[in-house]
Parts: C-alpha cells; structure tokens; sequence
C-alpha cells in the first residue's frame, strides 16, 4: 500500500519536474542570451496550454497536423514576444525595464487569455484517451496506478530537452548560439547574425515553455493560474545553478519530487517547503548544485 | 554682466506642491466612503513602494520582500489589536512598534540574504514572498488562516479616534509626508550616495571604502520597516486582515507601481502608487479591458520612459526650460546684431 503511493507520487513528482524543467530550461537559455530574466515564462506555458487546448477541441485537428501547427504558432508568439518585449528595450539605460516589461507582458497576456477564452477552468482531454471511461487512460501495475498522460509527459519533456542539448551540443547552428550568447560583439565581429541567434533562442525557449503547456493542461484544468508554476521553475534554476543548463534541469525535477512528496506530511505548507529548500539552497551553496563559481550576468 | 540669479526653489517644485496641496483639500471634499478607502489604500501602498524604491531606485537592488513585511506588519498588528490572543496592546503603541519589529526581523532576514548578488537576491526574495504567502495563507496562530483576523480595534491617538476614512487620509497624508521626506533626507546623506554608488558599480563602490554588504542590509531593513508600517495602516484601516493581500503577484504590482511613476523619484512613487491603485476605479467602463492595456501600457512607458511618469515630467520640464533660455537667446543675439 505504502508502496503504491511512493510510486505514484514520484509519477507525480517526476512528471511535474519535467514541466518545471521544460520551464527552466527556457529561462536558463534567455538569461545566458541577452540576460533577461523572464517574468512572463509561466504565462507562455499558460499560453501554450490554451492555444493546444483551441486546436485539439474547438478546431478538433487530428494529434499529426495538430502538433506541427501547434510549434508553429509557439513559434509565432515567441517572435511576437521577443519583437515586443525585449528588442526595443534591448539598449534600456534601467537593467531593471525589460525585467519589469516582461511582468508587464505577463499580466497582458493574462488578460488577453481571459478576454479569449474567459476565466473559467476548462477542462483538456488527455492524450491518450481510456475508450470505456473517457479520461485519461491509466496503466496499473499490481494495484498500482499510473496515469498515462504523466508518463508521457515525462516522455515528451526529456525528449524536447534532449533535442536541445543535440542542437547546442552537436550542430553547427547551436554553437553560433552558444557563441553569441557568450560574447555579443567578437560574434558579430565573426558575422553570425546576433538577430537571428537570439530570435532562435527565444523561439526555443518560448516553445519549450509551451510543450509544457500542452503536456500539463490535461493534468490540471486549463486556468490562467498555469502561470504561477513559474516560480518553480525559478526554484529549480537557482538550485542547478544559474546559468547551467544541466543543473537547472536537475533543480527544477528536484523541485517537482519535493513538493509531490511534501504532500504526504505538508499538505498545505507545499510551497513553503519548496521555497524554505530553495533559501536554504541560497543560503549554503549559492552557486547551486552545479555551478562552478558565482556570476552574475542577469 | 553675466545673470547669475540663482532660484531657491525650482518652478517644478512649486507646481508638484500645489497639485499635492490641491490633492491633499479636493479628495476628501470630492469622495467618500469606498472610494475615498481606495485612495487611502493607495497611499498605504506609497509607504510600500518607497521602501522599495530605496532598494531598487537608490541601490540597484530589485526586490520583491516589501510585501512579505507588509504581511508581517498587518498580522502582528492585527494579532495584538484584536484580543485573539486573549490580551490587548494599546492600538498607537502596537503601530508604532510594528516598524521596528518588522525593521528587525529585516535586519536578520536581509542579513541572510544578502550575502547574495544581483539576480539570486531577487530569487531569494521571490522566495520569501511565496514561504511568507503561504504562512499567512494556512497558519491559524499567526493569520486566522483562510478566515482572517477580524475584530481589529480602531486606531485612537491620545483619546482621538480614526473611526472613518476622512480622518485616515488626513492621516496618511502626514504619513507619506514624513516618509516622502525622511526618504529625500537619506538620498542626500552618506549612506544614501553609497546606495547609489552600489548601484552604479558595486565594485567601485567596494573599493572606494563602502561597506556594500553592510549598506544593503541597512537598506533592506528600511525596506521592511517601512513595509510593517504599511501593514500595521493597512490593518487597523480595514479593521481586518485576510491573506489574498500578500500574493507573489501583487509584489510585482508594488514594482510596478514605483517603476510607472519613476522608481528613483519620491513624487513618481506616490503618483505611481495612485495611478496603478485607482486605475480599476477610473476606468470601470473598460474592466474587461483593463488589465490588458495597463499590461500593454507598462511595456510601452519602460520602452519610451524607463525612468517612469516622473521622467517624463522633468524630461518635459528640461524642454521647457532649454525653449525658454533659447528664446532669451535669440533676443539676445538680435539685440546684439543691433
């Protein structure tokens, strides 16, 4: 009995980590680019589960052309984000602008889901559906319950995440990214075009912020509150450390197990378990679990 | 002869103290009741953003703690004022003591803190608006829980009672005075150009001989004392203390309101805090549309106007002024060619 629980509140924890990762990992990649802290990353996500919740029910596509159409439009709201919110501030005299236009952004893109789509909670079907219940399927194991969509999710995310890490890592177009993100100036000087560096990384990032949308809505209802998971995320990209990558995934899938298993003993103290770790993380190794020295770059 | 006429008081100044002055008679005559509370709350949340404007305008360092104290504040007042612990504290002197208990509990969280840099001190004090949050949301010791503390004893000064909302924004008023003030006295003292010498280049600023930690946790405590001044208002006006108040986004509304009106200007804030406070009231024709544009607005005013309302102001003053001087110029210059 213990068991099963255990099981399935790692599902849970593991599934949320990988949403929370996908979140920091978009973060990570904007702060390392052009050293801006997102405030509005969690209102994609919440942006991202409403658009996927348009094509999969209201315009009833089928999940192959639904998916290309889906990255798409993430793609399209990242350009419109960046071209909005970050490129004539770029040059601002106040570090401090472009963080607080990216708050600005998220409280209209609230709004503007709320004007879309009203304030109600709408339910997503998940994505692979039980044919006798009409939920979400679940696999059991024993007397163990497993849901699919959280399964897949975990799926999913790891593999967006890993398709990243080929893209830096391996290609070429990656590491004119990389190249851009450490030193704007010499980049240009060897003529990769920062623009479309930094476009791209913005469109990475903006549509892993919405994949997690998408794997997270059927989870929960589809609510503007999506958007406060960003904390977490946050959370989890201190913990890794600012500004690796790797760590922050591995923060923000540490964040996620610990507030499933918080539930057992603090149910409603979740998030003040969650932050407590996270000061207690600042406070002992600030340069997070990964990070080799203290730099500030954001 | 060269004209060395030098002002005492600059036009700007003169023009800001009648609109405060205008602001200070009219409210009051013009509103009352619920919408005379809203501007009251709105200079409640002035007290706030000065704190904050202290750290973020003067020291560069962006916070989002002031509202976390702010809690603390209006739950330690309303735990003395309103008997639930089964004795009362005089209502003036649970006030008056609320920014130097909060002022403390600053100083030790600051103190912690703030051995951290730049952007993993904004983390760390996103952090503590969320543990803060969620402290005041379930513990019933501390916050009554999901119900709230109601019950709070109304404020009375030597025998007079703030018994309605006229009397409180008189108040306030001398209240955000003084802090206005007090705010514009450490901008001029030692420790106001170390803040700002912290802000414009903390390694500079190390080595000219500045205790950067030291001034930073100073700096954050007067954050937090005036963040449990506010509170403790906030308490004793509304006579009841809830936690929806204390949610992680109504603190980037705090920033937001010191960054609209001009984060390093004492009159930007109070502006600023008015503007983003009242600007559901004014506009309820346009509710449904109203969190969209004042989104889309605070992306436009950091894209043209990063220094806020305020810099517009003396941005326009400065135009002003160079028109002027120039038509003297040029009359000048033609009398000259005569």
């Amino acid at each position: 009995m213990i068991f099963n629980v255990l099981t399935a509140l790692a599902l849970n924890g593991f599934a949320m980590g990988m949403i929370y990762a996908l979140m920091a990992m978009g973060i990570i990649l904007l702060i390392r680019a052009i050293g801006v802290l997102n405030f509005a990353q969690g209102d994609m996500l919440m942006l991202g589960a409403y658009i996927s919740l348009a094509l999969i029910v209201d315009l009833k596509l089928p999940l192959l052309i639904m998916i290309p159409v889906a990255l798409l439009s993430f793609a399209a709201v990242a350009l419109i984000f960046m071209f909005g919110v970050y490129w004539p501030l770029r040059n601002a005299s106040y570090p401090a602008a472009i963080v607080i236009a990216t708050m600005g952004a998220g409280i209209a893109i609230k709004e503007f889901v709320t004007l879309v789509w009203g304030s109600l909670p709408m339910p997503m079907p998940a994505l692979i559906l039980d044919k006798e219940t009409g939920g979400g399927k679940i696999l059991r194991i024993g007397s163990t319950y497993l849901p699919w969509q959280m399964i897949l999710t975990i799926c999913v995310g790891a593999g967006a995440i890993w398709l990243v890490f080929i893209l830096f890592e391996k290609m070429y177009a990656g590491r004119m990214m990389q190249a851009a993100a450490q030193d704007k100036f010499a980049a240009e000087m060897l003529g990769i075009p920062t623009i479309v560096t930094t476009a791209a990384t913005y469109i990475i990032s903006i549509i892993l912020a919405c994949i997690g949308g998408f794997m997270v809505g059927p989870m929960f209802t589809v609510n503007v509150t999506l958007g406060t998971l960003q904390l977490r995320a946050f959370a989890g990209v201190i913990i890794g450390g600012l500004g690796n990558i790797k760590g922050a995934i591995i923060g923000a899938l540490l964040v996620g197990m610990v507030e499933s298993f918080a539930t057992i003993r603090f149910l409603a103290y979740k998030d003040a378990v969650v932050f407590l770790m996270l000061i207690v993380f600042l406070i002992f190794r600030p340069q997070g679990l990964f990070g080799e020295k203290i730099s500030d770059k954001a | 002869m060269k004209n060395t006429k030098k002002v005492l008081i600059k036009p700007s100044t003169i023009i800001l103290l009648v609109a405060c002055a205008l602001f200070i008679v009219f409210i009051p005559l013009r509103y009352s009741g619920y919408n005379l509370m809203l501007y009251n709350t709105a200079l409640i949340y002035a007290i706030v953003v000065f704190g904050l404007s202290l750290m973020l305008g003067m020291g560069g360092q962006l916070t989002f703690a002031g509202l976390a104290f702010m809690g603390a504040g209006t739950f330690y007042v309303a735990n003395l004022c309103s008997g639930r612990w089964g004795f009362w504290v005089n209502n003036s002197l649970a006030l008056i003591t609320t920014p130097i208990v909060t002022g403390l509990l600053g100083f030790l969280i600051g103190s912690v803190l703030l051995k951290l840099k730049g952007t993993y001190f904004t983390f760390s004090t996103i952090a503590l608006v969320q543990v803060a949050y969620s402290f005041y949301q379930n513990s019933r010791p501390i916050s009554g829980g999901p119900d709230g503390i109601s019950n709070i004893a109304p404020l009375r000064i030597l025998g007079f009672e703030f018994n309605n909302y006229k009397r409180w924004f008189y108040l306030l008023v001398v209240l955000v005075i003084i802090v206005a003030l007090i705010i514009e006295r450490i901008r001029r003292t030692r420790f106001g150009r170390s803040l700002a010498a912290i802000r414009d280049n903390e390694t500079a600023a190390l080595t000219l001989g500045i205790n950067v930690y030291r001034t930073k946790v100073i700096a954050f405590a007067i954050t937090a004392m005036l963040g449990g001044l506010a509170g403790g208002l906030y308490a004793m006006q509304g006579r009841f203390a809830g936690s929806d108040m204390f949610t992680f986004e109504r603190s980037t509304l705090f920033i937001i309101m010191g960054m609209i009106g001009g984060i390093n200007n004492t009159f930007g804030v109070v502006i600023g805090s008015i503007l983003v406070a009242m600007l559901p009231e004014w506009l309820r024709s346009l509710q449904r549309y109203l969190q969209l544009i004042y989104g889309l607005s605070v992306i436009v005013l950091m894209i043209f106007m990063p220094m806020g309302l305020a810099g517009i102001g003396s941005e326009m003053c400065k135009r002003i002024k160079r028109k002027i001087t120039g038509i003297h110029a040029k009359k000048a210059l033609e009398e000259a060619k005569k």
